[in-house]
C-alpha cells in the first residue's frame, strides 16, 4: 500500500481534498461500492440479499467493502420511499484512529486521505474503537489480519486522479475536489434549493470537520448517520492528558526521589538493623 | 572460569546455576494439577486461536473490537499488578516498614501480573510478531504508546527488583552487587512509571465518549484507573498474605494486615467519594438511577466492590479476623475487575446490529494465563524466600526455611 507524505505544519500548504456525497442525487446502483472494490482489490462475498434492513447489501461495512450505500425506507411525502445514505471513512481533519495509533500506521496526509500503512500494524484495534463513525473494520478470520477502511484512493489523488467512486457514479453525487471548494458547493446546493435539501452539511464540523462532506433531504438520523458529534476533534480528549505526561514524569520522580531520600536518611539515623530491601 | 563452564557443561545448567538445589524436597500439590489442568486447556485454545485466526475462537467483531481480553486480559491485570508499586510506595517512599513483609511477595506477584498482561497482549493483539514496533515508533499522541513504552520498561524494572531474590539465594555475588547498586533509582522509576501508565489505560477509553454510558466514561477516567489500581494493590497484598500463610503453613501477621486495613479503608472511601463527586458533577446522577442494566452493573459495582467491604473493612472484629479481611480484601478486587470490564466492556455500546458476550473459549485462554502465574508464584514462593515469615526462627521448619545467610554461603560455595 502507498504511504503518501504525511502533513507537517511548517511545510508549504498543498490543497487539501474533499468530496461531496449529495445523497439527494443517489439513486442506489452501487456503482461507488462495485468500483472501490474493483481499485482496492477486494473480493467478492457471498451474502444473504435480506440479512440487513429491505434492499442494503452487506448488511455493514467490512474488510472486503469499503464504502456501503445504505437504503433506508422512509415516508417522504405521501408515500414511503428508499433515501439513500452512504458510509466511507470520513477522512477527518484531525483523526482520532490515526491519534490512537501506536505506531502511526494510520495518518492523516496532507492531500487529505487518512492512510494505512499494513507494514507498522500491530493489530491493536485501537483505530476501531477510537473511530467515532465506526469505519475501520478488521478481518478477524485471517491468521495475518489487518485494518480495512476506505483509502480515499489517496494513490489515485496523489496521481491527480479523482478517487473510484467519484469516476463512476452515474448522476454527480459524489464531486471531488479542493475541501474550500466543495464547501462553498455545498453550500451553494443547500442555498439554491432548500426544498431539496436539509440545512446541513454533514462533516462540516463534525469532530472537527472532514474530508467527506454529505448532504441529505432528510435529517441525517434518519438514514443512519451517527450524529451528536461534538465540534471539537477527537484527539483533542486526550492530548489534554497525554501533553502533560513528560512533566508528570519529570514531577513525579523527584517527589518520589525526594521521599526515598528522606526515609533513607531517616532509616541511617535510626540504625542499620531493619533496613533490607 | 571458562575451564569451569567446560566441565560445568557436563551437568545440566539447572544444577550449574544451583537451581536445582532450590527444589530439594519441592512436591507439587492437588492444587497445582489444578491450576496446570487450566493452564492445559488454555494453552490448547491458544494454539487454535493463531492456527486458525481469532475468529474462530473469540466473539470480538467489528463494532466491539476489545472485549474480554482488553477488559480483563489486560486492564484488569495491570490494576492488580499495581499491587508492586502500591506497596513499594508505602514501605520504600513513605518508610511504613511494618509493611516489609508484604514488599517481595508485592513485587513479584506484580511481576507476573505485567508478565501475564503482555501475554495475554501476545494473544490478543492481531499481529503480535509486530509488537515491537511500538518500541521503534514515535506516536506521543496515542495512549497505547505510553501504555507500551510504560508497561515493557514497568516488566523490566521488576525483572530486576524479583532477580534479587534468586541473587542473593544462590550467591549471583556480582549480579546481586549491581541490582542493589542500581536499586533505588530503578525502583524510583517503577513507581512513576506505574502512576503514568495504570492512569494512561484511562485515557485510551477518554477518546470515545460517545461509545461509554454516562455512568463510566469521564475525563478523569485517568485518575479514576489509577486511583483503582492503588485501591486494588493493598487488597491483593492482603490476600495473599493471608493465602500464602494458610498455603506455607506460617501464622498471619493479623496486627500488621489490620493496620494496612486501615490504611486501606482511607483509600476505598477516597475511591467512592471521588467516583461519586465525579458522576454529580458531569450530572450523570440520572443514570444512576435508571432501571437498566448499565445502572444493575453499576450498583453492583458500587455496592459489592466498595461500599460492602468499606463497611467490612471499618468494623474492627471483622478486619481483624482472616476470614473477614479476606472477604473485604476479595469484594475489593472483585470490585476493580468490575469496574474495568464495566468501564471498557459492559458500559460500551455502540449503535449496531452487532453484540458481544464473550466467548466460553475467550474466557478460558485468559484464565489459563492466570492460572500460569499463579502456579508459577506457588512454585517460586515455596523455593525463594519470599516470605519473611518463614526464615523467622518461629516458622514451621521446613526444607527450604533455612537462614538466609546459611543458604547464601552454600550458594556462595556452589556457584565459585
Amino acid at each position: 500500500m502507498s504511504d503518501p507524505v504525511p502533513a507537517k505544519p511548517g511545510a508549504p500548504k498543498v490543497k487539501t481534498k474533499a468530496m461531496i456525497q449529495d445523497n439527494t442525487r443517489c439513486i442506489g446502483c452501487r456503482a461507488c461500492m462495485i468500483a472501490c472494490k474493483s481499485w482496492n482489490e477486494r473480493p467478492a462475498d457471498h451474502t444473504d440479499f435480506f440479512a440487513g434492513p429491505g434492499y442494503q447489501n452487506p448488511r455493514d461495512l467490512d474488510a472486503n467493502n469499503y464504502t456501503l450505500i445504505t437504503f433506508n425506507e422512509i415516508t417522504t411525502g405521501a408515500r414511503p420511499n428508499w433515501v439513500f445514505g452512504r458510509q466511507l471513512c470520513m477522512h477527518c481533519e484531525q483523526p482520532a484512529c490515526a491519534s490512537a495509533c501506536p505506531t502511526t500506521a494510520l495518518r492523516k496526509t496532507e492531500l487529505g486521505p487518512v492512510t494505512f500503512n499494513s507494514n507498522r500494524c500491530i493489530g491493536c484495534r485501537a483505530c476501531m474503537q477510537a473511530c467515532p463513525f465506526l469505519i475501520p473494520k478488521y478481518d478477524y478470520e485471517s491468521r495475518a489480519p489487518l485494518i480495512h477502511k476506505c483509502t480515499f484512493c489517496a494513490d489515485r489523488i496523489e496521481a491527480q486522479l479523482k478517487p473510484a467512486c467519484a469516476t463512476v457514479c452515474p448522476t454527480g453525487a459524489i464531486s471531488f475536489g479542493d475541501r474550500d471548494d466543495m464547501v462553498v458547493e455545498a453550500k451553494r446546493r443547500i442555498a439554491t434549493s432548500p426544498g431539496t435539501y436539509v440545512p446541513q452539511i454533514y462533516g462540516l464540523d463534525e469532530v472537527g470537520g472532514t474530508s467527506v462532506l454529505h448532504l441529505s433531504s432528510v435529517p441525517f438520523e434518519q438514514i443512519g448517520y451517527i450524529t451528536g458529534l461534538p465540534k471539537e476533534p477527537m484527539p483533542d480528549l486526550t492530548h489534554r492528558w497525554l501533553r502533560v505526561t513528560p512533566h508528570v514524569f519529570g514531577f513525579l520522580y523527584a517527589v518520589f526521589g525526594a521521599l526515598a531520600w528522606i526515609v533513607h536518611r531517616r532509616n541511617k539515623n535510626r540504625g542499620p538493623e531493619e533496613h533490607h530491601a | 572460569m571458562s575451564v569451569q563452564t567446560r566441565r560445568a557443561g557436563v551437568r545440566p545448567l539447572w544444577d550449574a546455576l544451583g537451581i536445582g538445589r532450590l527444589f530439594a524436597g519441592f512436591r507439587l500439590t492437588w492444587w497445582d494439577f489444578v491450576l496446570l489442568a487450566i493452564i492445559a486447556v488454555g494453552g490448547v485454545l491458544t494454539l487454535i486461536r493463531y492456527a486458525t485466526g481469532i475468529a474462530s475462537v473469540a466473539n470480538i467483531n467489528n463494532a466491539y473490537p476489545w472485549g474480554w481480553w482488553v477488559g480483563y486480559g489486560i486492564m484488569t491485570t495491570i490494576a492488580v499488578g499495581g499491587v508492586g508499586f502500591t506497596i513499594t510506595l508505602l514501605v520504600e517512599l513513605l518508610g511504613l516498614h511494618r509493611f516489609h513483609a508484604m514488599l517481595r511477595p508485592a513485587v513479584l506477584m506484580a511481576f507476573l501480573a505485567y508478565a501475564s498482561a503482555i501475554l495475554m497482549l501476545m494473544v490478543e493483539l492481531g499481529r503480535p510478531w509486530m509488537v515491537w514496533m511500538i518500541l521503534v515508533s514515535w506516536a506521543p499522541t496515542a495512549a497505547l504508546y505510553e501504555v507500551g513504552w510504560c508497561a515493557s520498561l514497568y516488566l523490566t524494572v521488576l525483572l530486576i527488583e524479583v532477580a534479587q531474590v534468586p541473587a542473593e539465594e544462590l550467591g549471583w555475588g556480582r549480579a546481586l552487587r549491581v541490582i542493589r547498586m542500581i536499586y533505588i533509582p530503578v525502583m524510583l522509576l517503577g513507581v512513576t512509571l506505574s502512576h503514568l501508565h495504570q492512569s494512561s489505560l484511562g485515557t485510551l477509553l477518554v477518546l470515545i465518549p460517545h461509545k461509554i454510558n454516562a455512568l463510566w466514561w469521564s475525563e478523569n477516567l485517568p485518575l479514576l484507573f489509577l486511583f483503582s489500581a492503588m485501591m486494588a494493590g493493598p487488597a491483593l497484598a492482603m490476600l495473599e498474605h493471608l493465602a500464602a500463610a494458610r498455603w506455607l503453613g506460617f501464622a498471619p501477621r493479623m496486627a500488621m494486615l489490620a493496620s494496612l486495613a486501615r490504611i486501606e479503608v482511607w483509600v476505598v472511601a477516597f475511591f467512592l467519594a471521588f467516583q461519586m463527586g465525579d458522576l454529580l458533577a458531569r450530572g450523570a446522577s440520572d443514570a444512576m438511577l435508571a432501571w437498566n442494566w448499565f445502572a444493575i452493573a453499576f450498583w453492583a459495582e458500587v455496592g459489592l466492590g466498595l461500599l460492602l467491604p468499606l463497611v467490612l473493612l471499618m468494623l474492627p472484629e471483622v478486619r481483624q479476623r482472616p476470614a473477614g479481611l479476606a472477604t473485604a480484601c476479595a469484594l475489593i478486587v472483585g470490585g476493580v475487575l468490575l469496574h474495568r470490564l464495566n468501564v471498557a466492556v459492559i458500559g460500551l455500546r455502540v449503535r449496531h446490529w452487532e453484540t458481544y458476550v464473550p466467548a466460553l473459549a475467550e474466557i478460558f485462554i485468559t484464565l489459563g494465563i492466570t492460572a500460569g502465574a499463579v502456579f508459577v508464584y506457588g512454585v517460586l514462593i515455596r523455593i525463594l524466600p519470599i516470605h519473611e515469615e518463614l526464615r523467622a526462627p518461629h516458622a514451621a521448619p521446613r526444607p527450604h526455611a533455612a537462614p538466609a545467610g546459611a543458604t547464601h554461603r552454600a550458594g556462595a560455595a556452589t556457584a565459585s
